[in-house]
């Protein structure tokens, strides 16, 4: 419980999440909307959660 | 605006996330001390982004994209001008006496360094002003999904209520920090796409400055006159209400966010808090203000975006932000930008509301109404004013509704009574002859004279309820500067003479509450140098826009 009242184990599960589903429906939906917005702000928030899990495997409890 | 799948998975992606936080962090929550203070154990980087997130509510985020279309790039003020040098004096100056003199809240500290009737005053007035500024976020979140989802008032203040309760009841201030922290990501990532579509949608700079008149495009070159800009302040207007009064009375008194600071695990980081916050704080122009330029700049350029119009045909500036969103942003991507407006306003709201329960249980109910209750007792009662915070949020969220001024009165006797209360605060931690006596008629009287002041000014077709004209403002904005700087005055005029008259406490008894009484930090991690970087950074951005 600790270990997942982390707040970067948090923030990082949110955004990775948050990154598949722009990008899924980047390559799922076909859109007239800038489309490609998707792909761009799902590729960042994916690398972004990504980045913020790595934080939380390497970093240290006093940190969370 | 319609919804679709991924927008909903976002949106309920979300709400998961910030109740499973709040689940969470319920079973570390023991005593008091862990519920209203967080047990003083946040790090560093969590109470930094808390500390800027629980002002990034509604009015910052739809307020300031509608001053930018309004106005213009001028509003950056309330950043590079009034947020960050108050921000910087807070950690310097500041956060050793409220950190150091241990006191748990900013009206327990007035009653270390004055008395319990000046603690009263501020208390009662903050909890007041907490609830409704709490139930104003609660009804524009209604407003707003109204307008652009479609969905019921009912439904969306219930919902953004229950869920605000259900985590801060839980989790208490841990989680709703917690929280802003990831409200924060989510602001910054959700809106910012919005700049980039606009900026290419505006052609760039260059077309945005094509199609926006030049006393929009500057932050200090049109100040010389109160004609020569949209705002109708002139440069001291600007500097000593905004960026003196106006800026260091919130930033560095109000206990929604001096509060975030005040919870870190040390003195060191504490002070580090606002300095290190100043930095992200900064740039949140280009994200907050940047899509009203570009929402004005499409609207005369007459692309395939045009600012919406209110029914008596204005143009609706505070439509610039969920507008844009609305008519840029593809499905998925939507569920992203409208959980960002969600958030934007339950931050605020849950940041309201854990001040609240924090101040009435220390500085209400245990000075006043139960002073040796046991810790379980008071935890019991933390909560249930969390509870009644949110309730009280509904009502005053279904008050607002119901009186279309409702929320410009507030607003307007907000500013009565923040604007003194700097004054009575650098006196207090700089002049060891301040007294309680001087202190709360100080406070009292600004408020009086601001009201006054107010009520014998006109700007826009408001003030002047006294039946006087002295003068008229060119708009709401300078009225305010206006009154604010008024208030100030007087707080600090009142509040000399009346120390002057009155006896004040011995001076063993100001050890760490008065500047020249306290022995200096020996800290090793001296956020001077910091606070100096982030000052030459924000000139530096003051010259980019001159």
């Amino acid at each position: 419980m600790q270990k997942l009242t982390d707040l970067r184990f948090i923030i990082g599960l949110f955004f990775s999440l948050s990154g598949v589903v722009l990008l899924g429906t980047y390559f799922a939906i076909e859109q007239t909307n800038h489309p490609q917005m998707n792909l761009y702000a799902g590729g960042v928030m994916l690398l972004f959660g990504l980045f913020m899990l790595l934080m939380f495997a390497r970093g240290d409890a006093a940190d969370a | 605006m319609h919804l679709a799948l991924p927008d909903y998975l976002i949106i309920l992606l979300y709400f998961a996330v910030v109740l499973t936080v709040g689940f969470m962090i319920k079973y570390k929550i023991k005593t008091t001390n862990d519920f209203l203070m967080s047990s003083r154990s946040v790090p560093l980087w969590i109470t930094s982004l808390a500390f800027i997130s629980a002002n990034l509510g509604a009015q910052e985020v739809i307020g300031m994209a509608a001053s930018g279309a309004k106005y213009g790039i001028m509003t950056s003020h309330f950043y590079w001008l009034g947020a960050i040098p108050a921000m910087v004096f807070l950690g310097i100056f500041m956060m050793p006496f409220y950190y150091g003199s241990r006191a748990r809240s900013v009206p327990e500290y007035l009653a270390l360094r004055f008395d319990d009737k000046t603690r009263s005053l501020n208390a009662v007035a903050f909890a007041v002003m907490t609830i409704f500024s709490s139930g104003i976020s609660l009804y524009a979140l209604a407003l707003l999904m109204k307008i652009i989802l479609g969905w019921s008032f009912e439904f969306s203040v219930f919902m953004a209520a229950g869920i605000v309760l259900i985590y801060t009841f839980l989790g208490g201030l841990t989680s709703a920090v917690y929280n802003e922290v990831l409200q924060f990501f989510l602001i910054v990532l959700g809106i910012a796409p919005v700049v980039f579509i606009g900026l290419h949608e505006a052609g760039g700079w260059s077309g945005i400055a094509r199609n926006l008149p030049d006393n929009m495009l500057h932050t200090w070159k049109n100040m010389g006159s109160v004609n020569d800009n949209p705002m109708g302040v002139n440069g001291w207007g600007m500097a000593m209400g905004l960026g003196f009064v106006m800026s260091f009375g919130y930033w560095c008194t109000d206990f929604l966010v001096v509060q975030r600071a005040m919870i870190a695990r040390n003195m060191s980081a504490a002070r580090r808090t606002p300095i290190i916050a100043s930095f992200p704080k900064m740039l949140m122009p280009f994200i907050v203000i940047a899509p009203g330029l570009i929402a004005m700049a499409l609207t005369n350029a007459h692309a395939d975006f045009s600012l919406p119009l209110k029914p008596d045909g204005r143009t609706d500036f505070d439509m610039a932000l969920p507008s844009l969103i609305a008519h840029y942003y593809p499905s998925g991507l939507l569920g992203v930008g409208v959980t960002a407006l969600l958030a934007s306003f339950m931050s605020g709201m849950a940041g309201n509301v854990t001040a609240f329960n924090t101040v009435f249980t220390f500085d209400i109910y245990q000075a006043h109404i139960k002073k040796d209750g046991t810790d379980e007792h008071y935890l019991l009662v933390g909560k249930l004013a969390t509870v009644f915070g949110i309730l009280a949020s509904i009502g005053t969220a279904y008050l607002t509704a119901g009186f279309n001024n409702l929320n410009d009165f507030l607003q307007l006797v907000f500013s009565f009574v923040n604007g003194p209360l700097f004054a009575t605060f650098l006196l207090g931690m700089f002049w060891k002859r301040t007294t309680g006596h001087g202190a709360f008629w100080g406070l009292l009287l600004g408020t009086v004279f601001a009201g006054i002041f107010h009520g014998v000014t006109v700007a826009e077709g408001k003030g002047g309820w006294l039946g006087l004209n002295i003068y008229e403002f060119h708009s709401g904005m300078g009225q305010a500067f206006g009154v604010a700087t008024v208030a100030w005055v007087c707080c600090f005029v009142f509040s000399i003479l009346v120390s002057l008259l009155t006896k004040p406490k011995e001076e063993k008894e100001l050890e760490g509450l008065v500047y020249s009484l306290t022995p200096r930090l020996k800290d090793p991690k001296n956020p001077v140098y910091l606070a100096i970087a982030m000052i030459i950074l924000g000139i530096i951005l003051n010259l980019l826009f001159f």
